[in-house]
């Protein structure tokens, strides 16, 4: 009973999350002095095309309406809430007009989370797996060089070790692409290469970045593991080392490493924006960029509501599940 | 998401991982953009010869949706072949004379009476779509009925106003009856800078479309070349020659073909595009800085910029820079105060600032381009001289030029530059105004500006001084660091200058709508003798209030003098001798009212790579200017040639 | 327990030399390092310019004190600001409980869920290129108080179910003094390491922006240095000290500031499971 009381009270504040922040992404560009459609003129003049005054008022008028920007803007809220509601349609694009915001979304998408999810399953792989070892053998050599190691990367922003890569590896020593250029038919073999080729460098970024805080945190872990009765227990049982590790000190000390996952996993939604810039990384990174300078405004909502969703999904999911793990916190 | 995204998502999984197991092999040449095609078997990316694939830099950068090709729809994007290759204009302009040709027409349009409303147009015979079938009125007559039909495109509103009939009286020929007396037609239909509006579409496959959310893909193209591939990111579009080539404009007009695929590809940042030229794997850059010039030619023998030495840079293109005002908004609504800026601008330094002194002066509100230098600065010199402000100030300088030398020659650059006079004013411009800071000094004081203890400049109400100069921050890089060169020089005048480095959209928002001090804008364009229409827009008539998004003259500067010479040169037709003389007048009233500051012609470096490909146009070879992103670089490519 | 004390130690050292670099060193500047063509261009290192100037005349060495400064004054303000609000918000909420409780939580969850970068963005965008670093900071305060907000809830949840807590309510003390004298000195070891966690985040949040254009332009940070240099293509004139000096601060700034906190963490632990 107290967990359905508790289950109910946090749907409403995710969905209170949800709608308060979607309508915050809604209203913040329209402040911002910059509009889709003097973005579409301006892109015409700056190329010195003649346009004259006529031209550029009618074109005005006519973009104005057929993007939708009429009205005041409480009226644009509550069309598009309908719209949103109704048919979970963001609209056309308008600074691709008329495509729609949901095909520009399902082009970048699959991008973003091939590359984020791979980075993020094997750096907690490979991370807990480093920090395990090293938290359960934690005074050799090797266990305090591979602290070290990772203390120094953790911190490192990741463009910043991006273009680090970049200069060490695509221009000093250029065994990677400088340029990221996909080739082959979509899903074929050789395209699978190309874009294994390409995404080696902001995939390693993220991953080494990331990799050091799940070793740093999985082998303090298991060091408070290791001294923790029922695993001193099981050790004076007799039970063999590795078993010791793996069926004790891994299965307790990884439980919270999976809480942190399931929130890194709603991150994913929004692709790794400075990263996708930086390497022209066709992700939903760069098309919130993109839509961002561009006052696209349903494109800015479309990509950002998703990505709020798929974070405020993951905070829920962890708020629910918590409590399991950490005994000490009740239902309130 | 679809099925269909979620494999692609899968595949890219498995790639993810592949390439972090196993630090793949460099894979074979034909899905590598990086390395060079030539030590790879001559192959590009896309699977095409090397040596007869011309390669261009796309200057729109990646696509979001590189399936459209509707150029009615506001998000299409023109440039990458499609503008460039694919649609043609019934007149193109000869970018070395500024003068108008017949392309998708026969001939100029012939005006039916003499109030000009009324025009027939010839078409050419025997052009074909790329699909086979011949491009008649039909198609001229489908697509603007398609304009006045279609009200969610955004033509529509100007072509209700603008078109009053039209009809085709047979295969080859249409007339059209305007609303006005239209004396510029031609300029209104064909192609002045860059391209126009009207774009024949092929009625045999629009007339089933709905022409608000037709793709038109794949485009069928009128242009010698038609579309091949594009890129599912939107990096790249591929484009090959027609077999049946010669059925088309430049087919008859030039009689050549050029090579046989033409590829636009974005590579990414700067620094991306300059290691691609160095490596080959581009053959001709758009707009790139001084210092990425330098980069190309230290590392590279087969890239050369429009001039093989320096100067370097092109200086025609036919935009100038400068610094505009709200004109409206005090203190900038007085002449004395834009003036007194003008005067205060070291204008050498600013140039050595900006582009290392790779620039050509203009003090008259249109580009010193060659074509528009000759017919305008140089016979306007003498004016300019005798000119005087209402104080008796005569604020010209010739020197300009020859001192610009003298600089290059100290730094020991300017061993290539030329000797005659003559031939350093048609590099470096007819001159610019004084570096006066008294003068200057002397005609804010005449408005009740004070000077504190500082030297600091303070408002007529006491208040400091403090202009903030708009500026582009990631595109069009020569006006991004003129703001800051001008901001330096002000600051040295004892004004708090500094700069807003915009992006795009709030750049241009700022300009329409006036909520702007200052700004690193260019409104003088113009590539021929015939300049009304692109200076038409000062008119006061189309003054709004600051807010309010300003149709012309955005900004804001009203003056019945120019509002009376506008009015008389829209009556005039293109090649009427009273044409250049009212548009002398015009630009003599708008230097001595300083309606902005304009400074320099744009200088665009424009490298070439001689490796695969020979006769681009370049200074020594000048039959086309270097605009490889107009609609005439058609022309351009059926020059362009296979090195043997 | 070896590892905690050098490593608190080369940490503090490095920070250290970088408030040196950032705090003291600006004030010998011979002059504005941010302005353009004080210098000849692109000298190599000499006696007088010890690491060159760019292509912008700028001395490199005091363009990158300056850059440091600045960097640092985001890091530290935003953190503080940050750590404070969010440790009172939080700590009030979870101690309060109930409805107040309620709405604090709301807030937090709703700042966490709105993508901060793109936000960032948006307003560089509305302040159409008047962007400070004032307001960068202050947006980047606003993104980073729930954090600490919701570790703090957590925590005093927590710690409301511990035996000291109950005694305090039982002995009739009031809700803030109990949060403020009971509360506090427990939360105040964590607190600090995540003061430097968030100096992290600023920093690098602003120069992830300034890499872009987006940041204050005009201001010396060590984002906008790396800017400038790209732009000038500082990386194929192989101008390294430009392009490279700004990064190895970042990480080496990043690597000082980040064993500086986890050994604190550690020595705070060990002292306190001493006593």
């Amino acid at each position: 009973m107290q967990f359905a009381k508790f289950l109910f009270s946090r749907l409403l504040t995710y969905v209170l999350v949800v709608w308060i922040s979607i309508t915050i992404v809604f209203f913040v560009p329209r402040f911002v002095p910059g509009s889709p459609v003097e973005a579409v003129l301006g892109r015409l003049m700056s190329q010195g095309t003649t346009m004259d005054p006529k031209l550029v008022q009618s074109m005005r008028e006519t973009l104005t309406q057929m993007f939708g920007l009429e009205g005041t803007l409480w009226e644009q809220y509550s069309s598009f809430l309908n719209r949103v509601l109704l048919t979970w349609d963001f609209g056309p694009s308008l600074a691709n007009y008329p495509t729609p915001v949901s095909v520009l979304i399902a082009r970048a998408l699959p991008w973003s989370l091939g590359l984020m999810l791979t980075a993020l399953a094997i750096s907690w792989t490979l991370g807990n797996l480093i920090g395990l070892l090293a938290g359960y053998h934690n005074k050799s050599m090797t266990s305090k060089a591979i602290e070290t190691a990772a203390m120094v990367m953790y911190p490192i922003p990741y463009y910043i070790l991006a273009l680090l890569l970049v200069i060490l590896f695509a221009y000093i020593w250029p065994i990677f692409p400088f340029v990221f250029q996909v080739s082959g038919v979509p899903g074929s073999w050789p395209w699978i290469q190309s874009v294994a080729y390409n995404s080696f460098l902001p995939l390693m970024s993220i991953v080494i970045v990331s990799m050091g805080w799940w070793i740093i945190s999985m082998k303090a872990m298991a060091i408070d593991t290791k001294e923790e009765d029922f695993v001193q227990y099981a050790r004076y049982r007799g039970v063999e080392d590795n078993k010791v590790m793996v069926g004790y000190v891994a299965r307790t000390a990884i439980l919270p490493q999976i809480t942190v996952l399931a929130l890194s996993i709603g991150g994913v939604f929004g692709g790794s924006l400075i990263t996708e810039i930086l390497f022209g990384y066709p992700g939903v990174g760069t098309l919130i960029y993109r839509a961002i300078l561009g006052s696209d405004y349903n494109l800015i909502l479309g990509t950002v509501s998703l990505s709020i969703i798929a974070v405020a999904t993951a905070t829920l999911v962890l708020d629910i599940v918590y409590p399991f793990i950490d005994p000490r916190i009740r239902y309130k | 998401m679809k099925t269909k995204q979620w494999y692609l998502a899968v595949t890219l999984i498995v790639a993810m991982l592949l390439s972090a197991c196993a630090a793949p092999q460099a894979p074979a040449a034909d899905s590598s953009g990086g390395t060079s095609a030539a030590a790879t078997g001559g192959m590009t990316f896309v699977d095409t010869p090397r040596n007869e694939t011309l390669i261009l830099d796309n200057l729109g950068g990646s696509l979001e949706r590189p399936e459209n090709f509707n150029m009615y729809t506001p998000g299409v994007e023109m440039g990458r072949g499609f503008h460039e290759l694919c649609t043609d204009h019934l007149w193109e302009i000869d970018t070395v004379t500024g003068e108008q040709f017949p392309s998708l027409a026969a001939e100029m349009p012939k005006a039916l009476n003499n109030d000009y409303t009324s025009f027939e147009i010839k078409l050419r015979e025997g052009i074909f779509w790329d699909d086979g079938v011949e491009f008649t009125s039909d198609d001229v007559i489908y697509t603007l009925q398609m304009w006045m039909d279609t009200d969610a495109i955004a033509i529509h509103g100007w072509a209700v106003d603008y078109l009053k009939d039209f009809k085709a009286t047979d295969k080859y020929t249409v007339v059209i009856d305007t609303t006005r007396s239209q004396p510029r037609f031609a300029k209104d239909f064909g192609v002045t800078i860059w391209g126009n509006r009207f774009y024949p579409v092929p009625k045999h496959i629009w007339e089933n479309e709905d022409p608000t959310n037709f793709e038109f893909y794949p485009p069928v193209c009128l242009g010698q070349y038609k579309f091949s591939k594009t890129d599912p990111n939107g990096n790249w579009t591929l484009w090959q020659l027609r077999d049946d080539w010669q059925k088309t404009s430049v087919g008859q007009v030039a009689e050549k073909a050029g090579p046989k695929y033409v590829l636009w590809n974005f590579v990414g940042t700067e620094e991306k595009r300059i290691l691609a030229m160095i490596n080959n794997d581009i053959d001709i850059l758009q707009d790139i800085t001084p210092e990425s010039m330098q980069v190309l030619t230290q590392r590279s023998d087969v890239v050369r910029a429009w001039h093989a030495g320096f100067p370097y840079a092109d200086f025609d293109d036919p935009c100038e820079r400068g610094i505009a005002f709200n004109n409206s908004e005090s203190p900038y609504d007085q002449w004395q105060v834009r003036w007194a800026l003008a005067l205060a601008t070291d204008i050498k330094n600013v140039s050595l600032g900006t582009f290392a002194g790779m620039l050509r002066v203009s003090p008259l509100g249109v580009p010193p381009v060659a074509a528009v230098q000759n017919v305008y600065h140089k016979p306007l010199v003498d004016r300019l001289k005798a000119m005087t402000l209402p104080d008796g100030y005569a604020p010209f300088d010739t020197n300009y030029a020859l001192d610009m030398a003298k600089i290059f020659q100290e730094q020991g650059v300017g061993g290539e530059l030329p000797t005659t006079d003559a031939e350093l004013i048609d590099l470096f411009g007819v001159g610019w105004w004084k570096y006066d800071v008294d003068e200057a000094a002397k005609l804010l004081e005449s408005v009740g500006f004070t000077r504190n203890a500082d030297g600091k400049w303070l408002l007529p109400d006491g208040q400091p001084w403090s202009i903030a100069i708009n500026a582009p921050s990631d595109f069009e890089v020569q006006s991004g660091r003129l703001a800051f060169a001008v901001a330096d020089s002000w600051s040295k005048f004892g004004i708090d200058a500094t700069v807003n480095s915009m992006t795009a959209n709030s750049f241009w928002t700022a300009s329409a709508t006036g909520q702007y001090e200052a700004g690193s804008y260019w409104p003088g364009c113009a590539i021929g003798a015939d300049i009304y229409p692109n200076l038409s827009f000062w008119h006061q008539k189309f003054i709004v209030p600051t807010g309010e998004p300003a149709p012309g003259n955005q900004h804001r500067h009203k003056s019945d003098e120019i509002a009376k010479i506008l009015d008389e040169l829209e009556k005039v037709t293109s090649d009427d001798p009273q044409n250049v003389e009212l548009s002398k007048d015009l630009l003599m009233q708008m230097a001595l009212e300083m309606d902005w500051i304009p400074m320099f012609g744009t200088s665009k470096f424009v490298p070439v790579n001689e490796t695969y490909f020979t006769n681009y146009p370049t200074a020594d070879n000048y039959y086309e200017g270097p605009w490889w992103w107009w609609s005439n670089f058609k022309y351009i490519a059926a020059q362009i040639q296979p090195k043997q | 327990m070896q590892l905690v004390k050098p490593r608190l130690v080369v940490g503090l050292i490095i920070v250290s030399i970088f408030l040196l670099l950032g705090f003291v060193a600006p004030f010998f500047a011979p002059e504005d390092p941010t302005a353009w063509n004080t210098y000849f261009r692109n000298l190599a290192p000499s006696a007088e310019h010890i690491m060159g100037t760019n292509n912008l005349g700028q001395d490199i060495f005091w363009l990158l004190t300056w850059s440091i400064r600045n960097s640092l004054w985001i890091g530290l303000s935003v953190a503080a600001f940050a750590t404070i609000i969010g440790v009172l918000v939080g700590l009030s909420a979870g101690f309060l409980g109930g409805f107040a409780d309620r709405i604090l939580t709301l807030f937090m969850d709703i700042v966490i869920s709105v993508p901060s970068l793109p936000v960032l963005i948006l307003i560089s965008a509305l302040l159409g290129g008047k962007t400070s670093l004032l307001i960068i900071a202050g947006v980047l305060v606003l993104f980073n108080w729930p954090w600490p907000g919701r570790q703090a809830r957590a925590m005093s949840l927590s710690l409301r179910e511990r035996e000291f807590i109950n005694v305090a309510q039982a002995s009739g003390e009031s809700s803030a003094k109990i949060v403020v004298l009971e509360i506090m000195p427990f939360v105040l070891g964590w607190a600090l390491a995540n003061f430097i966690n968030t100096i992290l985040v600023a920093i690098s949040a602003e120069s992830g922006l300034a890499i872009i254009g987006l940041s204050s332009l005009k201001d010396a940070t060590l984002g906008t240095m790396i800017y400038w240099a790209m732009q000038h293509q500082a990386l194929l004139l192989e101008k390294w000290l430009w392009i490279l000096s700004p990064i190895f601060a970042i990480m080496l700034l990043f690597i000082g500031l980040f064993l500086v906190s986890t050994g604190w963490s550690d020595y705070f632990a060990t002292r306190r499971g001493r006593q």
